[in-house]
């Protein structure tokens, strides 16, 4: 295993990679690892838990550089000493890479900050397949990175190229990420963390779709009785207690900012328990299936998982599915993974302003050694959900076969695979390459 | 090899006879050159309207096999629209003008020749809206969308066109198909990005490609939900017209500075609060023009509006409830107050109330522009709210070179600066005009830009971004991560013939 310090011994283990026909794969969490793109038996590891500097924390602009190896665990905290946070994905790892959540696409809390998918990742320097340093959007320049003396935030570009999607979901087979200019939103001074139960997901899709249109909810995910159970126990005898909860249970917080805070979450208090008499539910501000649930969940949001064993190893293990869908499907698709896999836990968490959702299926179990046999089954699940209009833009392993049959566009990907990563060292093997 | 008859029979067995012409006065209507520019456009060989995506792939291939250049037109709006050389197939895609909204997923998919004006009315009949760029009402959408820029006035509670393009067809220089994001695997147009790297990212960067890496023939394009009052109460015909934003939620104020940095404060502290629909610091000079009918009526007005809004930073509040907006205001009061703010006089604020809808901004200021003069942008640019603030400040330096000989008009202040996403970002742009009918304006053009760029240079700003192919490119997109270099190499891997 390599562990570079810095971007020019980065660009040195490409080229040295290059001129020896060598396969390289990059890793920058800690583990577990839940999707096996950083494991590759035809390359060697490159680990960036040395390159894990804290570059920027800008107040003023609301950003936050840093390298692949700061962990959330690590940020949390220091972001909210400058009175900021991140948009988080739901009970990340502690030992998760900031950096690769966001570059992986992982859904985040907030959709109302979230205006594009790459989103919060805003800019990155990347060393290529070539060994070439290259910075997207405006960290491209002018001049030098310490030279430019733009806040380097803006995403696009540079010129009439997206370099950043390149880079996106790509599992580290187009560039190696040496650092990531993320978004980072102001910490809100007061809030409001509601309860809405259903029987059936419909009903609090409609709600989220409904609440963030109008950017009602900051943090806002809805949760099936199993995976609400694992995620906010800590053991199973409080799993047991938590499986009381209704079928379907929507979390859904207010905040207020700065200036009159209270102010802002009454108001926006009333949207919710307005939106939810209209949809025929209640918000409830109370849940007590636990002592101080209420509190407990509310701090969970909005850190990361820092337990000794992670939500979903609980068992012992797990494997997943991870999918997206627009509102009119999203409900559909999750009704079907409950009758077809009764004992699996859903995650449906809306994104982009509301405009998709994204759906996780959650499969824990005890024996390790059957995870060759609940990978199989996913596999065969995500088939059928394909047909009813699942979209697996994160294609991790067997995925990739069902999301490459179209020539053109796997001609096109290939394509720009060869521009940027000449002789295919870059996670050899993975996705279509 | 050159254009022929064989190849005109060609080209009219793939769209039929009646939407292809070489008649001259068709092509001389279509290689309209603008005033301020002295290029002059030569004529294309005939001109062909395809109706779909498969009849535009097939356009194309015969071009490749004739070795004939073609370009494809919906608008016409700048010269790169225009034929620039002989055998040039024009394809202009007026007849794709479809349209599908789709109101549960919030988006609507279009072709090229749909206009701002068919599609808006549509989109607010369903509660909903979209970023629409300054262009007018007659403009295309998915040019703003996919091919171009895409500033736009209603940006700060949104964003640029670039966040809101989804799937996208499109037809490669090869004359192939390619479709994009979730498209690809077709699961529909929601989602922008393709499985694993995206194919999104050839479709545009900061700005489109204009075309060069292939046709856009179909997207989607995210909608929001419309921020104001449903229905906009309007009173006589275009361009004197008024319009009315009814009701208790929704609110215009104007305030005028005298420092850009504190305009700057106000902007952030806005967007950290997250309140207000659309914030933006106009320029003063086709604010004027807006204002009048003709030059006589500029002039009397035009010193007192020089003196009075020189840095206009105008507000516009839409909320759900009333309360919400008079939470909102109670902010907005307090952060004008500290940023030494001032209430510009009620007769011009009432202007801003009356005849902008926030959402087709200036669909009088295409028109106005042109009765005043040749105009151009520079400082085209976008990042944080300070850095653009920090580049509006650095004007100063150059223009008055400018404006004191007349070379320019003397409008020193005339910039935008529109924050976005809540004040995360905020685009920029330097709009000067100077008289047409002087000899020396496009000299004077030429050299207030380099002045311009100098600048940028000077302090490193990002006052502008690297853009473009080859030779022209190199100076640039050496300061650029060498991005010139990157483009060329994608350039090459899907045309053929670059």
């Amino acid at each position: 295993m390599l562990f570079p310090e810095n971007t020019a011994q980065v660009q040195e283990i490409i080229r040295e990679a290059r001129k020896n026909g060598k396969g390289l794969v990059p890793l920058s969490s800690e583990p577990p690892h839940f999707h096996g793109a950083s494991e590759n038996a035809n390359a060697e590891t490159v680990c960036f838990s040395a390159m894990n500097r804290i570059m920027k924390i800008d107040r003023r602009s609301r950003y936050v550089r840093v390298e692949p190896g700061v962990t959330f665990g690590t940020l949390i905290p220091l972001l909210a000493e400058h009175g900021m946070r991140l948009n988080l994905p739901f009970l990340a790892r502690a030992g998760k890479s900031v950096t690769t959540s966001a570059l992986e696409r992982e859904a985040i809390l907030i959709p109302k900050y979230q205006y594009d998918y790459p989103d919060p990742l805003l800019t990155v320097e990347t060393v290529f397949g070539t060994g070439d340093v290259f910075r997207t959007g405006s960290a491209a320049g002018p001049g030098t990175y310490e030279q430019n003396k733009a806040d380097k935030v803006l995403p696009w570009g540079p010129g009439t190229i997206d370099y950043l999607r390149f880079l996106s979901a790509a599992q580290g087979t187009i560039g190696f990420v040496t650092w990531a200019t993320l978004k980072t939103e102001i910490l809100p001074s007061a809030s409001r963390l509601f309860f809405i139960a259903a029987d059936n997901v419909g009903q609090l899709n409609s709600l989220a779709n409904a609440l963030i249109r109008k950017r009602v909810p900051d943090e806002c995910i809805i949760l099936n009785r199993e995976n609400f159970a694992a995620a906010f126990a800590n053991d199973l005898a409080e799993e047991e207690k938590l499986r009381q909860c209704a079928p379907w249970v929507m979390l859904c917080r207010v905040c207020g900012f700065d200036r009159y805070p209270e102010e802002r979450v009454d108001i926006y208090s009333r949207y919710v328990r307005e939106a939810c008499a209209e949809a025929g539910l209640v918000a409830e501000t109370e849940y007590p299936l636990l002592p101080n649930l209420e509190e407990r969940i509310e701090n969970m949001l909005t850190d990361c998982d820092r337990r000794e064993t992670n939500w979903k190893l609980r068992l012992g293990a797990q494997k997943e599915l991870v999918m997206a869908a627009p509102p009119s499907k999203t409900a559909a698709i999750a009704e079907y993974i409950s009758q077809h896999l009764p004992q699996t836990g859903l995650s449906v968490q809306p994104q982009v302003q509301g405009r998709a959702f994204r759906i996780e299926c959650n499969l824990r179990f005890e024996n390790a050694g059957e995870a060759e046999k609940y990978e199989a089954a996913l596999f065969e699940l995500a088939k059928e959900l394909a047909a009813i209009g699942a979209y697996f833009d994160r294609p991790y392993g067997r995925l990739s076969e069902l999301v490459y049959t179209e020539p053109q566009s796997l001609d096109a990907v290939k394509r720009i695979k060869k521009i940027f990563d000449p002789d295919g060292i870059l996670n050899p093997g993975k996705l279509c390459f | 090899m050159s254009f022929s008859d064989q190849v005109y029979q060609e080209l009219a067995a793939v769209v039929g006879e009646r939407y292809i012409t070489r008649k001259d006065f068709i092509l001389a209507g279509n290689r309209a050159k603008t005033p301020e520019m002295p290029v002059a456009h030569p004529s294309a060989e005939c001109i062909v309207c395809p109706a779909t995506t498969e009849e535009v792939a097939e356009i194309v291939s015969i071009c490749l096999r004739h070795d004939l250049r073609y370009l494809a037109c919906v608008t016409g709006c700048i010269p790169s629209a225009y034929a620039s050389g002989p055998d040039t197939v024009f394809m202009h895609l007026k007849r794709m003008n479809h349209m599908e909204i789709n109101v549960e997923d919030r988006y609507a998919i279009i072709e090229p020749g749909v206009r701002h004006v068919q599609l808006y009315p549509e989109v607010r009949k369903h509660g909903l809206s979209y970023a629409a760029a300054a262009v007018g009402p007659g403009g295309s959408p998915l040019v703003t969308y996919a091919v171009t820029g895409g500033d736009n006035h209603v940006q700060y509670g949104a964003s640029r066109p670039c966040r809101y393009l989804l799937g996208v067809e499109m037809v490669t220089p090869e004359g192939e198909i390619l479709r994009t994001g979730s498209l690809q695997t077709d699961s529909g147009w929601f989602c922008a990005d393709s499985p694993g790297p995206s194919l999104r990212g050839l479709v545009r960067g900061y700005s489109g490609n204009n075309g060069k890496l292939g046709i856009i023939t179909k997207c989607a394009i995210a909608l929001d939900q419309c921020k104001g009052p449903a229905e906009i109460r309007r009173e006589g015909i275009s361009p004197h017209h008024k319009m009315f934003m009814d009701g208790d939620c929704s609110r215009v104020y104007v305030f005028n500075y005298e420092n850009i940095q504190d305009v700057c404060d106000a902007m952030l502290a806005l967007g950290e609060a997250e309140i207000a629909a659309t914030v933006q610091k106009y320029f003063y000079l086709p604010l004027t023009l807006m204002m009048t009918d003709s030059a006589n009526d500029f002039f009397k007005k035009w010193e007192y509006c020089k003196k009075t809004v020189p840095m206009p930073l105008v507000v516009h509040i839409a909320t759900q409830s009333p309360e919400e907006r008079e939470y909102e205001e109670k902010i907005l009061f307090d952060i004008v107050h500290e940023t030494k703010g001032t209430r510009i006089p009620r007769d011009l604020e009432m202007w801003w109330e009356e005849h902008m809808d926030y959402f087709m901004i200036v669909t009088r200021l295409q028109s106005v522009l042109r009765l005043g003069g040749s105009w151009f942008p520079c400082k085209a640019s976008a990042e944080s709210v300070q850095h653009m603030c920090d580049i509006g400040e650095s004007i100063s330096e150059f223009i008055y070179d400018f404006t004191d000989t007349g070379k320019i008009f003397d409008a020193p202040e005339n910039y935008q600066i529109i924050p976005m996403e809540y004040s995360h970002f905020a685009s920029s742009e330097l709009l000067f005009m100077w008289d047409r009918f002087n000899p020396d304006g496009f000299k004077n053009m030429m050299e207030f830009m380099a002045a311009s760029s100098a600048t940028d240079a000077k302090y490193f700003y990002h006052g502008s971004t690297s853009s473009g192919y080859g030779p022209s490119a190199e100076k640039k997109g050496k300061l650029y991560s060498n991005a010139h270099i990157w483009m060329e190499q994608i350039q090459k891997a899907f045309d053929p013939r670059a």
